[in-house]
């Protein structure tokens, strides 16, 4: 029992996590918090199973391929939902722009995929006796996906120059743009890496959460509780808060069970909120005068 | 064809005048059209049952008005897609009984929105035809004029839980659903069922659907030593999971449950085909196979739908069968008692061991759930085959 | 006060944004079809039409909470599940045993639905708004799953049947016209509350929270009533929702109802009555009218919120403002007459001063503020300048609650002045500008004057929301006052144009007329100057001295060094947080290290 709660907990958790990172890239760019997010990690299913199941593609070739259209869905979540609304940031419009965009992408995948969940493939042809298989695919997949997420921000943040532009802009845009930093374009390029990082959360998790459009809520939703706990733009509170959430969850369905196993994640969702609205690892933010 | 709004906005200027002038003229009645009130959920979630049962709907109104209509009058379906939404169910229901006043009403499909539309139509004093299983539609007293040609929950129930205690001779069951109203309905009612047959209920709960992870709840069943899973979902998803589990746990205990377990659906989220071994469905004895053979009703009406190229691979043949049924029954009775609401109940009463593809119907003046105990059986899910199964194994052919 | 003839009060009643009434016979029209739907005797119509009631009273009441406040509650279709099941269980007897009438059943729904309201909304005072969205999604979520496992009160997922309500309202078009009835009162009760200093309040939270801080507006306070307010109206329209679904099931409440709501409020345009009602009603009817398109509506509500957002933020209410296209005239001249002043300010009032001791305040390891001493006296003006980043501003927000200083002391007169509460300057009558104009851009000017007077008013929101004659002397009142504010600064002539079609330098004065509001003891203005001509300058600098002359303490945080010394009784320097140099004018001016380091040579 207690290698089921790690195991699926972890897993699940690593998803949670992905999805939170990708709240936090789109946030540090540009202090919108997105609805889109959970809309990727359901495309990266979705699009899996489509291109692998029903059109035949290699599992690399839909890889590769899934993660472009992250890309492309985060730019044009950039363009058309963000950008036009940023010059009034302080009226919120993003969230209804964003959570539009994500709706509408919403229901044309239920109109034209499927409104059930699907299967996706097994990725790896792994023989399940070897020593390889000991420990199925869709549990590790998801948790490699995070590792390697996060050691590839790490890298691109710490040692790339366009890295530490990204960080200046999450620092304070105004600066930012005064040093001649194209604001812009690395704003799209932090969605477009958004996009990637989302579809890969929704692509690796897909034999766990199956390809269907219900994710999408639910990623919404379970991925912001970890960016919510941990502080919002920080990466490693997210990682810590996604993997909490998913062994509390997967602990909570062992315990009680049911539906009150999602009741408990909402209770201390609210709670901790109310008591800590910077979250338990953000520091208080500054005034607004 | 499904009729459009369209059409039944500029038709129902001309039927409105014809009666406000009291009843319409035996002249006018003879060419008119019956009209026939359609509530299927065809699009959303769960509409797969819905789409199912169109086909049979469509066909068989398709097959009466090629063969002259009733009484030389056609049948006119006016269809509205309810996408499962009780709002949508209710606002519809006002169009068909007070706009299109139409003779009879068959449907809605889903629970809640069949709940939802009874009370209404009963209002407006409409004869309806019931393909949902929700016990507390029919009630001769609220209800006067609902019947149904389906079998209840409760029948559907005592099948599976026959199967468990009588056939399979299981005493510990474990009682489980997804958190949907028809699920924790079903659970509700099944379980002091079971345990009136002498069955100990070992483990029951409602579990949330989307929960992709059903180990723990399977492990706690196991260690409450359940001999038989009777899970009651019409989620896919969540069905397939309870067979991986099962499967992947090496667990050799029986499922026992709802129809969907035996979908399409359900078989294409399976990690291994041999997950499918020992799941027993519900379906009816009139549509399933008894050493390789449908019975001579069903035989006949699957190569009229091979005839007529009616798809049958991806939906089950019972649905296309309750559909079909329901449309012969509607001719049936406007052939015999008219329109009239009155006529229509008098003589839907007196309706005794009709024989439909899909069940032998039979209804009262007291009882107007018209399908028979006998009829509910469970089959073999990894029998499939063009929509049909198997009698699971156990029962006489 | 009292010189209620003076021919700048008559000025006509303005109908800008909050008072709109958006063309009393746009209302006329919609009520005459409301009640004479009925002669056409064809219940299909009757049913939607009862349908869109129903949305519309809970709409009117989120309405004041999404449009007017700006809170992103997504998930509020929740009031409307605990107000059918309220109503309907309780009428159904599922509770202790005793059928209640369904009249009271209502009545509960309602209670049940005002109470959940301040309990999901609650959040909404410390969290910031993707959080709050989030957790109203998550409650509504909540909602259900208890709607589905509590069976003996609930009926679980088989449901409850709604209660019919006996006469005078049965079903059909007696229970229409209790729809009808219900709705029109609660367009009522909200367009009453919109156009009210608590409507105003509210538009202030959502467009400039700082200002309306400034101006004493208690956010918690309000939100909390709104809330109760917009619950209660959820948890009515719940309760018809019961009787007209006649039975209710937990699958009946989904989310793209909520969605519906909000997009119906989004697409009406926020701030306004009419357009959310016309949104409710096109967004409740088009699927009837549109059948093939019925799969697709989700998409199109949400496309069509997207196009709102994007191209039309004002929504339908903004296309009926027609009022608002006329050109304003091209060359303005902003006129103050300070010979006014007597009238808007208090000349009674004690000399008293606020002195900073030893304030020090840390950004970090920045030292922001670094052991300042600050004396503003009533009747005075004093210059605070100093060069970008010296302290100036950060002083100004200590002094008006923004910040809390680390160490020091701030007293009025004997008392300690409370160091945060922003909220509670107004009530020392210690009114502030900003160095960026903060306004509410689609309100009229004299609204967003009127909003600086919103403590001065003593009727309570139930009776500015029932109309009674408190709310109306109230809003004759402040009307007048803002009115001789802004013929003070010299833009009565705008008065009722919209906020933001006004000119920087026109906004700079719309944020002095709202301080005049308060009859301010002290006023602390943020660089009044930036952006303005020579001549603008001249005008501000003579209506501060006059201000200060009427017995008023002026802190001027400023750069332009002219205006300082032309009108400051006294002047401070800044630099690096630290007091440079005190005294008066002439005393600065040849201060040598003042000259060499900032006032150049």
């Amino acid at each position: 029992m207690f290698v089921s709660i790690v195991s699926y907990g972890l897993a699940v958790g690593a998803v949670y996590a992905l999805i939170g990172i990708t709240y936090n890239v789109m946030f540090s760019a540009s202090r919108v918090f997105s609805f889109t997010a959970g809309m990727l990690g359901m495309l990266g299913g979705v699009l899996g199973a489509l291109f692998i199941n029903k059109m035949g593609m290699n599992a690399v070739l839909a890889f590769m391929l899934v993660l472009a259209c992250g890309a492309a869905m985060g730019i044009v979540t950039e363009i058309l939902t963000v950008r036009p609304v940023l010059k009034s940031i302080e009226q919120h419009l993003y969230v209804l722009s964003t959570l539009a965009f994500a709706l509408m992408i919403q229901q044309v995948t239920a109109i034209e995929y499927n409104t059930e969940p699907q299967p996706f493939p097994v990725l790896f042809p792994i023989d399940p006796n070897s020593w390889l298989g000991i420990v199925d695919q869709k549990f590790w997949l998801p948790v490699l996906a995070c590792i390697v997420t996060i050691l590839g921000l790490e890298f691109l943040y710490r040692r790339t120059l366009i890295g530490r532009a990204f960080l200046a802009i999450a620092e304070d845009s105004y600066a930012a743009r005064a040093l001649g930093l194209p604001e812009t374009r690395l704003r799209m390029a932090s969605y477009a890496i958004a996009g990637v990082i989302g579809a890969l959360a929704g692509f690796t998790g897909a034999q766990m959460l199956l390809a269907f459009i219900g994710n999408q809520a639910i990623l919404n939703f379970y991925g912001f509780v970890p960016v919510a706990l941990g502080g919002m733009g920080s990466n490693r509170g997210a990682v810590i808060g996604g993997i909490a959430l998913g062994l509390f969850q997967q602990a909570a369905n062992f315990l009680v069970g049911g539906i009150f196993a999602s009741v408990a994640v909402f209770a201390v969702f609210i709670v901790v909120l109310l008591l800590r609205p910077e979250g338990l690892a953000g520091a208080a933010t500054a005034r607004r005068v | 064809m499904p009729i459009s709004r369209r059409q039944v906005l500029a038709g129902s200027a001309v039927s409105a005048a014809a009666l406000a002038s009291g009843f319409p003229a035996p002249a006018i009645a003879q060419n008119e059209p019956i009209k026939i009130g359609y509530l299927p959920a065809l699009t959303g979630p769960s509409s797969s049952t819905g789409v199912g049962i169109n086909r049979g709907v469509q066909l068989g109104i398709e097959e009466i008005n090629n063969s002259g209509g009733v009484n030389g009058r056609k049948l006119e379906l006016i269809s509205r897609d309810t996408q499962s939404d009780p709002t949508k169910a209710v606002n519809a229901v006002a169009e068909l009984t007070q706009r299109a006043k139409v003779s009879m009403i068959f449907g809605p499909v889903n629970s809640g929105e069949a709940l939802a539309a009874t009370p209404l139509i009963a209002r407006d004093k409409v004869p309806m035809m019931h393909p949902c299983w929700v016990d507390e539609l029919i009630d001769v007293k609220k209800y006067p004029m609902a019947y149904r040609i389906a079998p209840t929950n409760t029948q559907v129930g005592a099948g599976a839980n026959y199967y468990v205690v009588d056939v399979l001779k299981l005493k510990k069951v474990a009682v489980i659903s997804d958190t949907t109203g028809y699920g924790t309905a079903s659970v509700n009612t099944y379980v002091p069922m079971l345990k009136t047959k002498g069955a100990e209920v070992v483990y029951q709960n409602h579990i949330d659907a989307a929960n992709p992870d059903l180990k723990p709840e399977m492990l706690r069943m196991q260690a409450a030593g359940a001999q038989a899973i009777m899970p009651w979902s019409v989620n896919a998803g969540f069905l397939s999971r309870i067979c991986n589990t099962r499967g992947a746990m090496g667990w050799d205990v029986p499922i026992v449950g709802q129809t969907t377990l035996g979908s399409g659906q359900t078989k294409a989220l399976l990690e291994k085909p041999e997950y499918w071994n020992k799941v027993y469905s519900n379906n009816f004895r009139q549509v399933c196979y008894a050493n390789g053979k449908l019975p001579a009703r069903a035989q006949e009406f699957v190569e009229r739908l091979k005839k007529s190229k009616i798809e049958m691979g991806d939906t089950l043949l019972w649905w296309i069968a309750l559909g079909w049924d329901s449309a012969q029954m509607m001719a049936n009775v406007f052939k015999a008692a008219g329109t009239k609401n009155d006529d229509i109940v008098a003589y839907m009463n007196k309706v005794k061991d009709w024989p439909g593809v899909y069940g032998t119907v039979t209804w009262t003046p007291e009882q107007h759930n018209g399908f028979p105990d006998s009829e509910v059986v469970m089959c073999e899910v990894n029998s499939l085959k063009d929509g049909a199964f198997n009698l699971a194994p156990g029962y006489s052919a | 006060m009292t010189d209620a003839a003076s021919p700048i009060t008559t000025a006509k009643a303005p109908a800008g944004l909050l008072g709109r009434l958006e063309g009393s016979w746009s209302w006329i029209a919609l009520g005459l079809v409301g009640l004479l739907l009925p002669l056409l005797d064809d219940s299909y119509f009757g049913v939607i039409a009862q349908r869109a009631y129903i949305y519309w009273i809970l709409s009117a009441g989120l309405n004041l909470v999404v449009g007017y406040a700006g809170q992103i509650a997504i998930g509020w279709v929740a009031m409307l599940t605990l107000g059918a099941y309220t109503t309907a269980a309780l009428a159904a007897g599922r509770v202790g045993g005793v059928e209640w009438h369904p009249y009271l059943a209502l009545i509960a729904g309602g209670a049940m639905g005002a109470v959940f309201g301040v309990i999901v909304g609650l959040p909404a005072l410390r969290l910031r708004t993707f959080y709050f969205a989030m957790t109203t999604l998550g409650f509504a979520t909540i909602v259900t799953q208890v709607a589905l496992a509590w069976k003996d009160v609930t009926g679980g997922g088989v449901g409850t049947p709604g209660p019919v309500f006996p006469w005078p309202f049965e079903p059909g078009w007696g229970f229409y016209y209790f729809c009808f009835i219900l709705a029109a009162l609660a367009t009522w009760i909200t367009a009453n509350i919109g156009s009210s200093r608590y409507g105003r309040a509210l538009v202030a939270i959502r467009d400039a929270e700082v200002a309306a801080e400034a101006s004493g507006i208690a956010k918690p306070k309000l939100l909390i009533l709104v809330f109760l307010l917009a619950g209660g109206l959820g948890g009515i329209a719940g309760g018809l929702f019961s009787s007209l679904q006649s039975y209710i099931t937990p699958d009946a409440f989904t989310f793209e109802m909520s969605v519906l709501f909000f997009i119906g409020i989004l697409i009406g345009g926020r701030g306004s009555i009419l357009g959310p009602l016309l949104g409710t009603i096109i967004l409740t009817v088009l699927p009837e009218f549109a059948a093939p398109l019925v799969q697709w509506s989700t998409f199109l509500y949400a496309a069509l919120l997207l196009v709102i957002v994007l191209v039309i933020p004002g929504g339908i209410a903004d296309l009926l403002d027609y009022k608002n296209r006329r050109p304003l005239e091209q060359h303005r001249e902003i006129v103050p007459r300070p010979e006014l002043l007597s009238r808007v300010l208090d000349a009674n009032g004690e000399p008293s001063a606020i002195r900073l001791t030893g304030i020090a305040l840390h950004f970090g390891g920045v030292r922001a503020i670094d052991g300042l001493d600050l004396e503003i006296r009533s009747g005075e003006v004093h210059g605070l300048i100093g060069p970008n980043g010296s302290g100036k501003t950060t002083t100004l927000n200590v002094i008006s609650g923004y910040y809390r200083p680390n160490t020091g002391t701030m007293k009025l007169n004997s008392a300690d002045l409370p160091f945060d509460k922003p909220h509670a300057r107004a009530h020392y009558r210690i009114a502030r500008t900003f160095q960026t104009p903060r306004l509410v851009g689609a309100a009229s000017v004299l609204e967003n004057v009127m909003i600086g007077g919103t403590v001065r008013g003593h009727g309570t929101f139930a009776e500015s929301m029932l109309s009674l004659p408190r709310h109306h002397r109230d809003e004759k009142q402040l009307k007048d006052a803002a009115m001789q504010a802004l013929a003070t600064v010299g833009l009565e002539s705008l008065a009722n144009a919209r906020a933001d079609r006004l000119q920087h330098s026109e906004l700079r004065f719309m944020e002095i007329a709202r301080g005049l509001m308060l009859r301010p003891a002290f006023l602390l203005l943020d660089e009044p100057a930036a952006g303005l001509s020579a001549e603008e300058i001249r005008r501000l600098g003579a209506l501060i001295k006059a201000i200060s002359r009427e017995g008023t303490g002026v802190l001027l945080v400023e750069h332009h060094a002219d205006l300082i010394f032309d009108i400051c009784d006294r002047v401070t320097v800044l630099n690096l947080g630290k007091v440079l140099a005190a005294g008066t004018p002439a005393e600065i001016r040849s201060h040598r290290e003042v000259v060499s380091a900032y006032l150049g040579a």
